[in-house]
């Protein structure tokens, strides 16, 4: 047990180095400096980016600046997905720091969500964490809960204090013994080379036989182009938090030990590099 | 612990090793040196605009605290107050750390008692299941004692089956032999009652072709008398 909260704590407190870098076309008073920072994986872009707003906001003039927003080679990057999800799915194979380019003028409104303040990003949170209780446990779960508990799962994520969360989220984690996991497993399967945004069904822990299915299972059945033959070269990776699980893994252990915050687990399936 | 979880538990320090640990020690240097910039910064702006208030006649700069004290003492104040808000921050961080372990220790209280009472819920299943085992081992030896009795009759049955069987077989030939034997008998008779009934025609013949009676031999009534049932009599006629 001592090894798996190990586990929590490492998917916890995993960074990603990243470079922010003023897009070249916006208009400054003088050359702006890139801005380096740790970014937590499980957190949110705007969530963490105050400082580097406030250290561009120093060159650029006040008539000019608009929201804020993200890109990296091209691609807008979206506030609302967790950032290792979207360093796993744009960025993994590349070279460190990550360099993300900051915007503060045309706002691309229709690939990204609006974010005016860290309310609309606490309201997201709360709704996928609700809806991933639903396939938990009916919601019963979140719905017990008191106002403050809710506050306490998003002040512990904001000011990035691992025991807060923690202390709220092992109940959102319970299941009863007999059942042997949750009624549904949430998660997300993100493609690089797909036009759906993700992939999301309701899928069981354990099969009708009394089996505990595994990450091989849910891929088998809900992308099974990403589970290569035992001949055939291996085409995509199957990366979580930044890792390759083994697919003998069970799906239950993933779901408790490697969901992001917002209790999802986020599974992308991306082209394996070709060295 | 099980393949999968070392592979995970590697695999998330390996992750850090390449991407957390080489940068993590440059990045928090940066950004204290960063906040000492902007400190200073912000010590230098509010000197310049003390100076641009108050401007001494040589055009010296002057601090806004003291004018004895430095501008090296004053800098350093501003530090230590920004080391002591730091300082606060981690002492309060700290009291929520201990308030929420205090919790923590309470939930792993609560679920300790859980985990026993349903440990003595599972002692009392599994003494039950011991005696229930006992009782079907007791049933088993009682069964098995019964098989082997049975097992022995049943053998026992099996020979006197044998037994009998023989019996029989010897009783089917000695039957057989004698039903040959009465066979042979009643063929005899047959053939001794033919001979006698070809000899009583004989004699009918005789008899009735010849002027002289002759006694009948009561042995042989029935056949005379069946023969004159055949024939029908010359008195008759």
């Amino acid at each position: 047990m001592a090894d798996d909260k190990d586990v929590l704590r490492d998917v916890w407190f995993g960074r990603i180095p990243a470079c922010f870098m003023l897009y070249p076309d916006e208009v400054t008073e003088r050359e702006a400096e890139p801005f380096y920072l740790l970014l937590p994986r499980i957190s949110y872009l705007t969530l963490v980016t105050d400082k580097v707003k406030k250290h561009f906001l120093k060159v650029l003039k006040a008539e000019d600046v608009e929201e804020m927003w993200f890109e990296y080679e091209g691609t807008p990057l979206k506030w609302h997905y967790p950032i290792g999800v979207l360093f796993d799915l744009h960025a993994s194979n590349t070279a460190l720091p990550w360099s993300i380019t900051v915007h503060f003028k045309h706002f691309p409104d229709r690939d990204l969500l609006r974010c005016s303040s860290s309310v609309v990003i606490e309201a997201h949170f709360m709704s996928t964490v609700k809806e991933a209780d639903a396939f938990k446990h009916k919601s019963q779960v979140i719905n017990d809960m008191q106002k403050k508990d809710h506050k306490q799962l998003w002040m512990g994520l904001q000011n990035d204090k691992f025991d807060q969360f923690w202390a709220i989220n092992r109940k959102l984690m319970e299941y009863p013994t007999e059942e042997g996991g949750f009624r549904y497993i949430p998660f997300r399967i993100y493609q690089t080379l797909s036009d759906r945004p993700f992939i999301q069904k309701p899928f069981r822990p354990v099969s009708s036989e009394g089996h505990a299915h595994t990450l091989g299972d849910l891929l088998k059945e809900m992308c099974p182009a990403a589970v290569c033959q035992d001949d055939d070269p291996k085409k995509y990776q199957v990366v979580i938090h930044g890792i390759e699980p083994l697919f003998e893994t069970p799906i239950q252990w993933l779901s408790e030990h490697l969901s992001y915050p917002d209790n999802f687990l986020h599974i992308c399936i991306i082209p394996a590099p070709n060295d | 612990m099980e393949a999968w979880k070392s592979h995970v538990r590697a695999a998330l320090i390996h992750r850090d090793c390449l991407q957390k640990d080489p940068f993590s020690g440059l990045f928090t240097k940066m950004s204290r040196l960063e906040e000492m910039l902007n400190l200073q910064m912000g010590v230098w702006e509010d000197l310049e605009i003390d100076r641009i208030q108050s401007p001494n006649t040589n055009g010296v700069l002057q601090c806004p605290v003291e004018e004895k004290n430095p501008l090296k003492l004053y800098l350093q104040l501003k530090e230590e107050e920004q080391v002591r808000q730091k300082l606060a921050q981690k002492v309060s961080d700290l009291t929520s750390d201990l308030y929420l372990k205090e919790a923590e220790l309470q939930y792993c209280h609560s679920q300790v008692s859980r985990y026993r009472t349903e440990a003595v819920l599972l002692a009392r299943g599994a003494c039950c299941l011991k005696n229930d085992l006992s009782e079907y081992e007791y049933k088993l030896e009682c069964q098995s004692k019964q098989l082997a009795t049975l097992q022995s009759e049943q053998r026992s049955l099996r020979e006197e089956l044998a037994l009998v069987r023989q019996e029989k077989e010897e009783l089917l030939e000695r039957w057989l032999e004698e039903k040959r034997e009465e066979a042979e008998r009643i063929n005899k008779h047959n053939a001794a009652l033919e001979k006698w009934n070809s000899y009583a025609g004989r004699l009918n013949r005789r008899l009735y072709s010849g002027p002289r009676r002759q006694t009948r031999p009561t042995t042989n009534s029935r056949v005379i008398q069946r023969d004159s049932a055949d024939q029908p009599s010359t008195k008759q006629d």
